[in-house]
């Protein structure tokens, strides 16, 4: 699945649930749906609020997401905005450069406890790419194949 | 996203349905705040009961209502808190500074 979609907050919603829906192929428990619906939500909200300065229909986020032979999903979330400087400081908690505005500065520490793994792959001027990945099912992946 | 308010006896609950995420979150705290710098209530309660989903946006919404209700004396409580939110809450630790609430 790949997607195209402006960076407004008012798409926030929409990708998240796009993502959800996606994942229905893996059987996934409710939890490991709302996990991934956290986890989107977490990434593109960071392409919102930081990647770009203002809400312009020229500045867009890429959704990409696939489900492998051993039911794992792996979504990348690309931004081409302005990037991140220092990338291992952004994924500390509570990091945040926007501190006036209440960001809690737990966006990347929701998406490693939420999935399996995660990579960020940015530099300044260069835009954003989150890719994270988790596997669907333990329990519900035997019970389906049984 | 919607936000039902009652104000009774020094005590402000606000209902929430819905979404709180980043989107959400950039009118409630407006609509939220207005009503707290009115009321200045003792005790403000968080009804989540019909929150289907919430982000690390409504960690700071929240957290950013509990400073500003606990600077005048206030107490912020979080009711009916659902089973994502809830996870939401633990993994962030706002249990360590919010009282949870049946």
């Amino acid at each position: 699945m790949k997607m195209l979609i402006p960076a407004y907050g008012k798409n926030e919603s929409f990708a998240r649930n796009a993502v959800a829906g996606f994942a229905v192929e893996c059987a996934p428990t409710v939890s490991e749906i709302n996990d991934i619906k956290t986890a989107v939500s977490e990434a593109v909200t960071n392409a919102v609020v930081h990647a770009y300065e203002e809400e312009r229909a020229e500045n867009m986020i890429e959704i990409c997401a696939d489900i492998d032979s051993g039911n794992t999903l792996t979504v990348s979330v690309r931004d081409f905005g302005c990037g991140i400087e220092d990338v291992a400081a952004a994924r500390e908690p509570f990091f945040t450069t926007k501190p006036g505005e209440e960001r809690s500065g737990m966006g990347f520490t929701m998406i490693e406890t939420f999935m399996d793994d995660m990579t960020v792959d940015s530099a300044p001027g260069k835009g954003t790419t989150v890719v994270m990945r988790k596997r669907i099912g333990g329990d519900a992946g035997t019970r389906r194949n049984a | 996203m919607g936000v039902r308010c009652n104000a009774e006896r020094g005590r402000v609950t606000f209902a929430f349905d819905g979404d709180i995420d980043e989107y959400a979150c950039r009118t409630l705290r407006e609509s939220i705040d207005s009503v707290i710098a009115e009321k200045r209530p003792a005790e403000v309660v968080f009804d989540l009961g019909g929150v289907a989903f919430v982000d690390s946006t409504g960690l700071g919404l929240i957290l950013g209502r509990y400073k500003k209700i606990a600077a005048t004396g206030g107490v912020l409580r979080l009711k009916d808190v659902p089973t994502q939110v809830d996870k939401v809450f633990r993994a962030s630790g706002v249990y360590s500074v919010v009282e949870k609430v049946r």
